[in-house]
């Protein structure tokens, strides 16, 4: 890696990677999302227990070296449990990002580049989406999506956008009244390429640093929903939902591997996501521009 | 007191930054007060303070409000409290009740003229009394004298009484001025409402207490206590927090948040049958279910004793029709024990694998409980060996109900409900659930059950007028239930509350909606 | 300065109309309306029995009359009944809510406030020290922890375990009122709220003054010999305060909503909790009552924080 980039001058993509390489909290992210990740998804290969599998003679037992975090409240495996309840909530975070960033870049470029009066009403539409009270409208968005992986994926992507939107407007409303876009638009291009030629290089940074946030995000706001009762409904298993379990006060008090290895999973996955985002902030833009 | 607290308060703070390790109580529950979390759990209401509109929270209403008759303490028979006593007459049509010498908070007196206004009120759907429906039989209600109240049916009713114990008296003199449709609006029920009841209203602090002070003029005695505090909870978790902290003295537990309470001196666990049996509600339209065999084979497929042994750390009694209670269950009927094998081969049989196979079925239900998801997980894993595989689906009240009380279903998204209904004291309080007459939208026959000999066995013991063929009535309800599988039964699960040790008189039972039953509130006492 | 905040206010006017139009549709896209939710399908009772109800409510009419129902009487003032509890106006029953939740959110603002901006510069002005480096470890902790885990943690361990402190709602049920009941129940629940917010504001804080501290006329200053005390307390703090006012700006606009996890755990009776009852219950007019009065405070707020800045900042002229 080192080794290509020294034979010229390196490109802004290059020099932000070899900063954020030099970042240790960024690399102390990598080096615990990295195993995590890897062993949920790879964990049904070597785990013999699967997380459904019910056991109505071993429940609520303790960790052991058969069940490593132990068996919740029908006997069904933890450390299964929180492998694939790892797989979903990651899944959710992952796909509602996506979709989330996709929204949100598209509306910002378009409101930057399409002309005044598509500026006006979208950037409208947005201080409206983000005026709606936040718990209104995650409340009857739930209510409307249902539970479930994809209800789930849609509420937190439909949730996130508007700020990268506003994001990605500022950043390319500089850009509109330049000479390569004004000289491209003279020469008859269309909105698309405008959009990807000029738009999404140019705010690729704002992007991934938003991306990368709104994972972890995305992580807390599934658990926040299925404590509500909203996001993933059990049986299926996500991190959200196991922790739900901490509402009894017996699992809280006397089952406590229940919740405290799914949440510890979280919190450990949220952490390494937040030193990686912050790392990538710094690596592409030292002084900070995205808050 | 005041600066009592404030020292105490300013003194938790301090603890709090140093973190050390210095017990600070909250100042004593004032001697001869009651703090409770009545309206927690299944059988509450919170902040609903109007007994028109009231489908539960009976338990705390009665504290205040008095119906004629209401339920004796076990929920067995029905018998008189504003009523001293009662007759029915030979044909069943007219009832005639004399009324006790009661009353009302303000010391005007509960009169005849005043029960015929509340019976006014509660037939009238305008008020948005939900007992409209259930009075329709009332032909007249007469008041002969100031004390003597006559009833007048159209027809028999054998629920007449049942529905009477959830009509609470209602003073005309404070009431009259008001059009029956701005009742429910106006603010007198959250402000100044009087009753007959041990207990006067105080205040209501707006979604966190309301507050009654002891009626010293009560007819069956001035009450041992002098407040009776009904605090709000978001959750039975909070509630049972509060009262590990001795900030009150009772509430609701669900029963796997039993454990930190047995064997524990200071608190006393209050068990009883809940009345609700429990079962998976086959959606008759779906083709699935049409042949008798799967449904027997969902039945046996189903390990129930384990469940009810591991999960309600064996509080629950197997159903194998709508009922539990001896006298209504017959001998002879089949117990479906859990054989797995024999599941297998019943669905062999019906030819399973052409019917629906492996696909998923969506089991619907609006329970959203830790023990509910526990349950659902393991009836899920259970049907799934013998090669049903179901999907649970737990949503809120109102989006199940938008499902299944529509009229024209769409059937993919319930093939079937885990639910629960009514089963007593009334033994037909489950005609609602099964009778062909009650399909959605007339009613809320949600399995959409049409099965003529069933309607006929209900038709029959709903009409039965001898009180004494009553049971065997219910008993051929059961027996054509037990054979036909309408609904999978599983089981009907006692419900719980905790109260402090230093109560002392305090009754309770977790009565469906809250009872109303003989609590004697009056006689309820707190030892220092 | 007039001019401008006139017209923000109009133009805030009709985003509270379209916000209310928005509301609607969304209610009327969720299953099941408040008759359904009335139902228990544990009690025997059938829907007959609320057929009256529902004529009252006019849940049969169509849409637009019954969205242009409500906007007449709610541009009069009157927000409705709410449906689960009829006696109940729904502006009183907001209002009641609005006290203890900008209560709560206050002090847990304040507290975050005060602590998220002095750890923040203390921070930035110790960069890689351990300090900094525990300060940055808590914060990224508070940030990653979902809330209510912590407010279920902490509500068992000072309340249950230790009873050092009430383990909710708002005042003693049935004593007098008294600041120190009120503070005693609020400590708790507003410590707990405050951490995320500390973390994100010192965070703020910190880089934002570590940028500061770079900028030519901080140099300047320290090399005309400014004791580094005021070079950081006057020059630098004041620019690094700018974008913190931001922050605090929206967050305080959205405070009102309320958190539902703290106050569902610590049972706080505010905006939070009323609405998540409202959601489940179906109750269209809370839902379109709170709405309102919380989007109006946040447009509001959003105002404030604009003239805020245009004191704070004398580069920024608004109008």
């Amino acid at each position: 890696m080192l080794g290509r980039t020294s034979h010229r001058s390196p490109g802004p993509l290059a020099r932000a990677f070899e900063r954020f390489r030099l970042n240790r909290a960024a690399m102390a992210g990598v080096s615990l999302i990295v195993p995590l990740v890897v062993a949920i998804l790879t964990y049904p290969f070597w785990w013999s227990f699967k997380p459904n599998d019910i056991d109505l003679l071993a429940m609520n037992a303790g960790p052991s070296a058969k069940h490593w975090f132990g068996t919740d409240g029908v006997g069904r495996d933890v450390f299964a449990r929180a492998m694939e309840g790892g797989r979903i909530s990651l899944l959710v975070a992952a796909a509602s990002t996506v979709i989330s960033a996709a929204i949100g870049f598209l509306v910002g470029a378009i409101s930057a580049l399409a002309g005044r009066w598509t500026d006006a009403v979208t950037m409208r539409f947005v201080d409206l989406v983000m005026t709606l009270p936040p718990v209104i409208f995650l409340l009857v968005l739930a209510s409307i999506a249902g539970t479930g992986i994809w209800p789930t994926i849609l509420v937190i992507s439909l949730l996130s956008w508007p700020l990268l939107a506003r994001m990605v407007r500022s950043r390319l409303l500089e850009l509109r009244e330049r000479d390569f876009v004004l000289a491209a638009r003279g020469m008859g291009a269309g909105l698309p390429h405008l959009l990807f030629r000029h738009g999404l290089p140019n705010s690729i940074d704002i992007l991934v640093v938003f991306a990368t946030l709104q994972i972890a995000n995305a992580i807390l706001l599934e658990a926040g929903l299925s404590f509500l009762g909203l996001g993933i409904a059990p049986p299926a298993a996500s991190w959200g939902n196991m922790l739900n379990a901490a509402r009894s006060t017996a699992v809280l008090e006397q089952y406590p591997w229940q919740w405290l290895f799914p949440g510890g999973a979280l919190v450990v996955t949220v952490l390494a996501i937040n030193f990686i985002g912050d790392g990538l902030r710094d690596a592409f833009d030292p002084r900070a521009e995205l808050h | 007191m005041n600066a009592m607290s404030k020292i105490s308060s300013a003194i938790a703070i301090a603890a709090m930054m140093a973190t050390t390790a210095m017990p600070m109580l909250t100042a004593p529950a004032q001697a001869a007060t009651l703090s409770g979390g009545f309206d927690v759990g299944p059988g509450g209401f919170q902040g609903n303070f109007n007994p028109l509109a009231a489908t539960s929270g009976f338990t705390w209403l009665s504290v205040y409000f008095e119906p004629l008759v209401t339920y004796d303490e076990k929920l067995q028979k029905v018998v008189g409290l504003l009523a001293s006593s009662y007759e029915v007459s030979a044909d069943q049509l007219t009832y005639t009740f004399k009324l006790a010498d009661a009353k009302w908070h303000d010391g005007k007196p509960f009169t005849a003229k005043d029960a015929k206004f509340t019976m006014g009120l509660a037939q009238n759907a305008k008020t948005g009394s939900v007992l409209a429906a259930r009075l329709t039989a009332v032909s007249s209600v007469e008041a002969v004298d100031h004390k003597t109240l006559v009833i007048k049916l159209s027809a028999p009713s054998s629920s007449l009484m049942d529905t009477l114990t959830k009509v609470m008296m209602l003073p005309e003199h404070a009431l009259s001025q008001i059009a029956p449709d701005q009742l429910a609006k106006n603010t007198w029920w959250s402000t100044t409402p009087i009753g007959t009841g041990p207990f006067k209203f105080t205040r209501y602090v707006t979604d966190q207490y309301v507050e009654m002070a002891a009626n010293s003029d009560y007819r069956g005695g001035k009450p041992a206590l002098e407040k009776v505090i009904n605090r709000y909870f978001a959750n039975p978790a909070a509630a049972i927090a509060a009262l590990r902290a001795g900030e009150i003295q009772f509430t609701y537990v669900d029963s796997n948040d039993l454990g930190a309470f047995k064997n524990n001196k200071d608190f006393r666990i209050i068990e009883g049958d809940s009345f609700v049996v429990n079962y998976l509600g086959f959606n008759h339209d779906s083709p699935i279910w049409k042949d008798a065999r799967v449904r027997q084979a969902v039945m046996y497929a189903i390990n129930r004793d384990a469940i009810i042994q591991s999960l309600y750390g064996g509080a629950a009694k197997t159903a194998n029709c709508a009922y539990v209670s001896e006298q209504v269950v017959p001998k002879n009927i089949e117990p479906y024990a859990y054989n797995p094998e024999k599941a297998k081969q019943l669905l062999k049989e019906a030819g399973w694998d052409q019917i629906n196979g492996n696909k998923p079925i969506t089991l619907l239900t609006y329970y959203t409980t830790p023990l509910a998801a526990n349950v659902m997980a393991a009836v899920q894993a259970m049907l799934g060996q013998a090669g049903i595989n179901v999907t649970p689906r737990a949503v809120d009240t109102p989006t199940y109900n938008s499902i299944v009380l529509n009229p024209t279903p769409d059937t993919s998204q319930f093939q079937m409900v885990y639910a629960g209904l009514q089963n007593g004291p009334d033994a037909g309080s489950i005609n609602v659930g099964l009778n062909e007459k009650q399909i959605p939208p007339a009613g809320p026959n949600v399995a959409r059950v049409r099965m003529p000999d069933l309607t006929k066995a209900l038709d029959a013991a709903l009409g039965e007028t001898d009180a004494a063929k009553r049971d065997a009535r219910y008993q051929e309800v059961c027996k054509v239930m037990n054979k036909d599988l309408p609904w999978g039964t599983l089981w009907v699960a006692n419900r719980y509350g905790v109260a402090s040790a230093k109560l002392k008189d305090f009754v309770w039972t977790p009565a469906p909606g809250g009872g109303p039953y003989q609590a004697h509130p009056e006689k309820w006492s707190i030892a220092e | 300065m007039l001019q401008y905040s006139l017209r923000r206010l109009l133009i805030g006017a009709g985003m509270l109309l379209a916000l209310s139009m928005l509301i609607f549709v969304m209610l009327r896209l969720t299953p099941g309306d408040p008759i359904d939710a009335y139902i228990d399908p544990n009690v025997p009772m059938s829907p007959s029995d609320l057929v009256e109800l529902r004529d009252t409510l006019g849940l049969d009419a169509p849409l637009p009359v019954q969205y242009l129902a409500w906007l007449q009487q709610a541009v009069m003032g009157n927000l409705g009944y709410s449906i689960k509890r009829p006696d109940q106006p729904v502006l009183s029953l907001v209002f009641s809510r609005i006290g203890p939740t900008v209560l709560l959110m206050g002090s847990a603002i304040v507290i975050s406030i005060i602590a998220g901006i002095a750890s923040g510069m203390i921070s930035a002005v110790r960069r890689n020290s351990v300090v900094d480096l525990s300060f940055s470890l808590f914060a990224v902790t508070g940030i990653s922890s979902p809330p209510f885990l912590s407010a279920l943690v902490g509500l068992y361990l000072f309340s249950v375990y230790f009873d050092w402190l009430p383990s909710g709602g708002m005042l003693t049920p049935g004593r007098d009122f008294s600041i120190a009941d009120l503070l005693h129940h609020l400590i708790l629940p507003a410590a707990l709220l405050a951490v995320a917010q500390t973390a994100l504001i010192m965070r703020y804080m910190r880089s934002s003054m570590l940028e500061v501290l770079n900028q030519d006329y901080v140099r300047t200053a320290r090399a005309k010999g400014v004791y580094e005390f005021w070079v950081i307390t006057k020059h630098a703090l004041r620019n690094a305060l700018l974008p913190v006012v931001t922050l605090i700006g929206s967050t305080i606009g959205l405070a009102i909503g309320g958190a539902i996890f703290i106050e569902s755990v610590f049972n706080w009776p505010g905006m939070g909790l009323l609405m998540v009852d409202a959601v489940e219950n179906r109750d269209y007019p809370v839902i379109m009552g709170s709405t309102l009065v919380i989007g109006a405070c946040v447009i509001f707020v959003n105002i404030l924080t604009d003239l805020a800045y245009a004191v704070i900042d004398p580069r920024i002229k608004v109008g």
